[in-house]
């Protein structure tokens, strides 16, 4: 799919080293134009370095960065043509809303009429007309983010960056926010950078999620891709999976195979590459296991509940399997069975989605 | 919260007490303006009188001591912030952190040396034969020293230099509160860095700019032993003409009247500095 379109930019060899440290190691991605990528990872991973190094505020090492082909890795940030949104706002306060959003019109020597009427379309597409003249210091939050994306988008950049945008923000108006950003992105197809440690909002906003550790990329995927598929263990672990396990392969015939999980056996619908004998790590969601009588007949694993927590619209079950501890999620139903804590079960692991990782 | 205004009050005793001494003799030589010099071992004598102000006023060299002391001042203080301004910027931002704790540290030291120290090194570094003049003959840039002693370039550099720390180290405060993002925000919608100072920078910065001014010219117009030991007698400001008349003449009404002037031209002119610093920030904005 990726190759079909062309890419905004491009990163290539991209590398950071500070003295001592290495932030970035020979990082390379293709952004797809009009599409919204994500960095997502802890903090320290690179995500930021690699922001501001596009962005022009940290020099480049090593490497390139290609806008439209043409490699601007050298080029002053005001050259650059790259609009920035922060997570702090980063309004000018001692300008109105509407001089704020004028600013980069006012620097690209705009005619003060088109100023005029471009700084207003900007606002109209936020929400934002009726405060055209007040200073940031009288706006809310979220408010104060949505003056500083139009004042981003009014230039009409090549590159929209967006460092943690909703990081400042509370949680309810987060997610208004969020809708609001995709849409406008979307519907101004701008190729878009977002850099933030959330993954609900990487998975809500994103055509493509790179998810960073070290200074690398561990995984560049869909988010659906992504969230079902992780490919390495610290990926499963940073987008939640509680369980994730030591196993062994018994029996493989390169796509389906039979894993030993804590003395048990298990099947795996997708285990390519993997042949008999080899040690692996495997994942599975709590919601893909499913916890069953002892007396079922269906194939599981057995074990014991160790702990039972009813919460809002489901039943968490964590069970002993042989030392591991498996985490399971059941809906709360009244018509189903509860387990109570010391019952032996069964479970039931979705071969489809127990994954086995990249060591 | 009651309890804690109670304990307050008991607390803020001690400060209440020294305070009001401090006003009572201020009070007291500020009184002692409206009457005249009394026989030798009294403060003042005789019945209520305008006549000390009628004469800090309209008579002799008064108009033009206060008058240069506030302008000089006033132009010294506002060299000292712009020089204040690049040097706390260098502390605060400087990539390597050397650099910032060299400046501070050659800042640091002369609030170390004492003020009479300062000013007969300065007396050594620029007389007609000092350091510096020599140095510019030497190198052929000059061919005949420049005087910097008895005049106001003189004082002016001593007290440039004696006022640099308080510039600095309070706007080493106003440059770490700058959020740098703004500034990013600035460069990356396409404004160079001279105009993100010019636009961004300075603007955001400018009432604690003006704070520093304030501070630095309220500290100026005190100045006493720089133009006494450097001025020879030909830079004379108000300090030393109050001086001159508490302890040369004995005459206490005029010194104090001379010294009340001085205080409501001073006040003034602070009122006036902020005054205009809130027109200049409503323009900018």
């Amino acid at each position: 799919m990726k190759h079909l379109q062309s890419s905004t930019l491009q990163l290539r060899n991209l590398t950071k080293r500070y003295s001592s440290f290495v932030a970035l190691r020979d990082l390379d991605l293709d952004v797809p134009s009009g599409s919204l990528l994500t960095l997502l990872g802890p903090s320290g991973c690179g995500k930021t370095t690699v922001l501001r190094m596009i962005a022009g505020f940290l020099n480049v090492t090593s490497g390139e960065i290609l806008v439209d082909g043409k490699d601007i890795s050298r080029v002053e940030p005001n050259f650059r043509d790259i609009g920035m949104v922060f997570q702090n706002y980063a309004l000018f306060p001692h300008m109105t809303v509407e001089s704020n959003v004028a600013f980069g019109l006012k620097m690209r020597g705009v005619s003060k009429q088109e100023q005029a009427t471009r700084v207003r379309e900007a606002l109209e597409m936020v929400q934002l007309t009726h405060l055209a003249d007040r200073y940031p210091s009288q706006l809310s939050g979220g408010q104060q983010q949505r003056v500083a994306l139009a004042r981003a988008v009014v230039i009409k950049p090549k590159l929209l960056l967006l460092d943690e945008p909703l990081g400042a923000l509370d949680r309810h108006l987060r997610e208004g926010l969020q809708s609001e950003l995709r849409e406008l992105q979307q519907k101004l197809g701008i190729t878009s950078i977002l850099v933030t440690h959330d993954q609900e909002e990487a998975l809500y906003l994103s055509d493509y999620i790179a998810v960073m550790n070290q200074g690398r990329i561990e995984q560049l995927d869909s988010p659906i891709a992504l969230y079902d598929r992780p490919k390495s263990e610290f990926v499963a672990r940073f987008l939640g999976v509680p369980n994730i396990f030591d196993a062994k392969i018994v029996t493989s015939n390169g796509r389906e195979a039979t894993l030993s999980l804590g003395g048990q056996l298990i099947f795996v619908s997708d285990a390519e590459g993997q042949s008999a004998g080899a040690d692996c790590k495997v994942s599975i969601r709590p919601s893909h296991i499913e916890v069953v009588g002892a007396d079922d007949p269906r194939e599981g694993i057995s074990g014991t509940v160790k702990n039972m927590h009813e919460l809002g619209e489901r039943v968490v079950y964590r069970t002993e399997v042989n030392g591991l501890l498996i985490e399971a999620n059941a809906p709360r139903n009244n018509n189903r069975d509860r387990y109570a804590v010391g019952k032996s079960v069964k479970l039931i692991l979705d071969p489809a989605q127990t994954i086995v990782l990249r060591a | 919260m009651e309890a804690t205004n109670d304990r307050a009050k008991y607390l803020i005793a001690p400060a209440l007490i020294i305070g009001l001494f401090i006003v009572a003799a201020y009070s007291y030589f500020g009184l002692s303006s409206f009457f005249v010099k009394g026989p030798p071992g009294s403060q003042f004598a005789g019945a209520f009188t305008l006549d000390n102000y009628w004469r800090v006023l309209f008579t002799g060299t008064n108009q033009s001591v206060l008058i240069s002391t506030l302008g000089a001042s006033f132009v010294i203080s506002v060299i000292t912030v712009a020089i204040s301004i690049p040097m706390a910027m260098a502390i605060v931002r400087s990539k390597r952190p050397w650099i910032g704790t060299l400046i501070m540290l050659a800042v640091a030291v002369t609030f170390l040396s004492g003020g009479v120290t300062r000013a007969y090194s300065w007396l050594i570094l620029l007389g007609n034969k000092g350091l510096i003049n020599l140095s510019l003959v030497g190198l052929g840039i000059i061919d005949r020293p420049i005087r910097f002693l008895y005049n106001w370039s003189g004082v002016g550099i001593a007290i440039t230099h004696y006022l640099l720390p308080f510039a600095v180290f309070t706007l080493i405060g106003v440059v770490q509160n700058l959020n740098v993002s703004v500034e990013e925000a600035a460069r990356s919608l396409g404004a160079s860095r001279t105009t993100t100072f010019w636009r961004i920078t300075m603007p955001i910065m400018l009432p604690g700019l003006m704070v520093t001014l304030v501070l630095v010219y309220s500290i100026a117009l005190a100045s006493f032993l720089f133009p006494l030991v450097l001025g020879g007698g030909k830079v004379r400001m108000i300090a030393n003409q109050i001086y001159d008349r508490m302890f040369t003449e004995y005459d206490v009404p005029y010194a104090a009247a001379t010294a009340v002037v001085f205080l409501v031209s001073a006040f003034a002119s602070i009122w006036l500095i902020n005054f205009i610093a809130k027109k200049i920030k409503k323009a900018v904005s």
